[in-house]
């Protein structure tokens, strides 16, 4: 019983700290980093990095090669935009809430956010995942991407102002089409997405990601990766599995959309350019450069691309780099961007075609959590022992 | 060992498996045609037959890898023709396959894991949270793996990633791999490819420990006569998809039909055939392996 005991306590530990250290950023993260920029690409970023833990459980443990993540996300941040934009308007109308988010009402509304972003972006899983998981490689890819591409024109395209509109085009009509949803009021989501739920999130989700892959579950979901009718021919079901990542990949994007939509210091309109190919691309770049199936590669690929792709654009803004523009008018640090990135991935892609961490974690060796060494119990069959021995 | 074992009980003399007038064809080709054979429970029951005769289509009919277009396949009373390849592995049949087909990123322990998956009692929810059931569970699942790793020797590569293994040893992992089903009935395409004589006869020992320690029925698919005549209590001979013998190895390899289908004979001349090039002790004498040709030419 003792293991167990140290193993809860542990895990008690564990939990105490990082509350502790969630709370502490929620209210010392200005002092931490003064800059806003700075604050929202720093949440950004963990929001990417939640991304890239859902799309690994398909594109890397799994093996399917899902390119249409953004459409998960979007319909993840649409949802919590949506419901964190209606209980919050509700709140302010009872006079329990001023116009700015609380801390203590977060409370209140960040989990039924989450919770209904992650349950509908599911849902939109299970059905694009159903039918599309008996196509395999490329044909799969083409599906997720159409997917992701119909979500994403169909608000943007759906006509505004028009008027009275009934049905399904009404409904979408305050979505807000291209200009994006700001509320049911369009005064902007209420950004109760502070530092304690993103940072939260993204331990939460790691840590999740991390038992799911190392249990029998992520095994046998690797197995499957690695050869589909030897998977079958030892029990496991390919389509159930399958169905059951690309679920679990779609509720995960969707929470990160939630946290993107109410982020504070971020954006408060949900666009629909936002969730462009370019940003399934972005996922999928996270996934394969920090290597496929790895956790902590995710985790680092979320953390890095979010960086290169959008620091050079915040540097921008500062006004040591306003001041080298001005004495350099020709240099177009968009441009450059691209080529940073591109060199990064090139790179990367000839020296560690893997990814930089293969599928290996930090903090963990192959051995480490072989529980059960053949001499380490007694109870072993007598040939077993009789074999340890003799070599 | 199992639950559903135990509804047997002591009727051993009902047949494993019963393959009736199953037919399978790929566009034009008859691949299989109008098979029947049945399998005794805990029968070492060998199927041979040249090169492209329809052996392993038969082994993909049994799994549910293809579903056979004619006939049926019963295995302990169930009909087959209904179920996925998962469903068919966990009702206990396992396989292993003629190109080696292991997990190749995952470690040899893993590997063997992955075959109890659906034995396991902790589900998804309970390995996120890590409960007392998922260690239990996962130890359990360890030591049994282990257990099965020690049998052909691989305990001591446990946490080897699969692919840098030798390829005997990949081939013995599968083996393993399959045995961690507990399953009833046991599949074996080609065990023997590319073993030396004395690997060989190694083999033919552990098969026949297998069956009595783990009282299983075993289908075996080789080319190497030294296995199949020394190891076989029944044999059925394909040829281009169609049966033309079945019975015991003795009877088998005077069959005119078999020696036609192996040596290029004639039919009507096989009755006269000079020296059936035979063993007068099948298996384990010191002369070559009888129908060395064959063997020798595995290209399927």
């Amino acid at each position: 019983m003792s293991p167990t005991g140290r193993r809860i306590g542990k895990q008690v530990l564990g939990t105490v700290i990082v509350l502790a250290l969630v709370v502490g950023l929620e209210f010392g993260f200005e002092k931490v980093l003064p800059d806003a920029a700075w604050r929202q690409l720093a949440l950004f970023a963990m929001v990417n990095v939640i991304v890239a833990l859902s799309l690994n459980v398909i594109n890397g443990m799994a093996g399917q090669f899902s390119i249409g993540h953004a459409g998960f996300v979007g319909i993840g941040a649409y949802s919590a935009a949506i419901i964190a934009g209606t209980m919050h308007a509700s709140l302010v109308a009872s006079g329990q809430s001023g116009a700015d988010p609380t801390f203590a009402n977060s409370f209140l509304i960040m989990p039924v956010a989450l919770l209904g972003a992650g349950v509908i972006a599911g849902l939109f899983g299970f059905v694009v995942g159903l039918p599309s998981l008996r196509l395999k490689g490329d044909y799969l890819a083409i599906v997720t991407l159409g997917f992701a591409e119909i979500f994403r024109l169909v608000i943007a395209t759906s006509q505004t102002g028009v008027g009275n509109q009934s049905g399904l085009s009404g409904l979408l009509a305050k979505l807000g089409g291209q200009n994006g949803y700001a509320g049911p009021d369009s005064t902007g989501v209420p950004q109760y997405a502070g530092p304690f739920w993103i940072f939260g999130a993204v331990i939460l989700c790691t840590v999740i990601a991390w038992r799911m892959k190392f249990s029998g579950w992520g095994r046998a979901l690797r197995a499957l990766r690695e050869d589909e009718i030897a998977s079958a021919a030892v029990g496991v079901d390919p389509t159930r599995y399958k169905v059951y990542s690309f679920v679990i990949a779609a509720v995960g994007a969707g929470v990160a959309g939630g946290l993107l939509a109410s982020m504070r210091d971020g954006n408060p309109t949900v666009q629909p350019d936002q969730f462009t190919f370019t940003y399934s691309f972005d996922a999928i770049t996270m996934v394969i450069l920090g290597g496929s199936g790895s956790v902590s590669g995710a985790i680092f690929g979320g953390v890095f691309v979010t960086f290169t792709v959008k620091m050079i654009e915040q540097l921008q803004g500062l006004e040591s780099v306003q001041a080298l523009k001005a004495a350099h008018p020709a240099l177009d640090l968009n441009a450059l961007r691209m080529v940073v990135y591109a060199a990064v991935l090139i790179t990367l892609m000839i020296l560690r075609p893997e990814g930089l961490f293969g599928e290996r974690e930090l903090f963990r060796s192959a051995k480490s959590k072989r529980a059960i060494k053949p001499n380490g119990a007694g109870d072993k069959p007598a040939e077993a022992t009789e074999k340890e021995a003799s070599s | 060992m199992s639950a559903y074992r135990n509804d047997q009980g002591a009727e051993a003399i009902a047949p494993s498996m019963v393959l009736s007038s199953v037919t399978k064809t790929f566009g034009g080709l008859r691949a299989v045609g109008n098979v029947s054979f049945t399998v005794p429970e805990r029968s070492i029951f060998g199927l041979i037959g040249p090169n492209g005769a329809g052996k392993t289509t038969v082994f993909n009919l049994i799994t549910g890898v293809y579903k056979p277009d004619l006939g049926t396949i019963v295995f302990h009373g169930t009909d087959l023709g209904p179920h996925k390849p998962s469903q068919i592995a966990r009702l206990g049949v396992a396989r292993t396959f003629q190109n080696i087909r292991l997990f190749g990123q995952l470690t040899v322990l893993e590997n063997v894991l992955v075959a109890c998956e659906n034995r396991r009692k902790a589900g998804l929810f309970s390995a996120l949270l890590r409960s007392p059931l998922f260690y239990r569970d996962e130890e359990e699942m360890k030591e049994r793996a282990l257990k099965l790793l020690a049998i052909f020797d691989l305990d001591g590569m446990a946490d080897e990633i699969s692919t840098s293994l030798s390829y005997g040893n990949q081939r013995r992992l599968e083996i393993a791999r399959a045995m961690m089903l507990e399953p009833k009935l046991l599949l074996l395409d080609e065990p023997a490819a590319g073993m030396n004589y004395g690997e060989a006869e190694g083999l033919k020992k552990q098969i026949r420990w297998l069956r009595d320690e783990f009282k299983l029925t075993v289908v075996l698919v080789e080319h190497n006569m030294q296995v199949v005549m020394g190891v076989c209590e029944q044999l059925h001979v394909l040829d281009h998809g169609e049966t033309i013998a079945s019975g015991t190895p003795d009877e088998v390899r005077k069959h005119p039909k078999v020696l036609a289908a192996y040596l290029g004979e004639e039919v009507e001349d096989g009755q006269e055939a000079p020296e059936p090039p035979l063993p007068k002790h099948h298996g384990h004498g010191e002369e070559e392996p009888p129908y060395a040709a064959p063997e020798t030419t595995e290209l399927e």
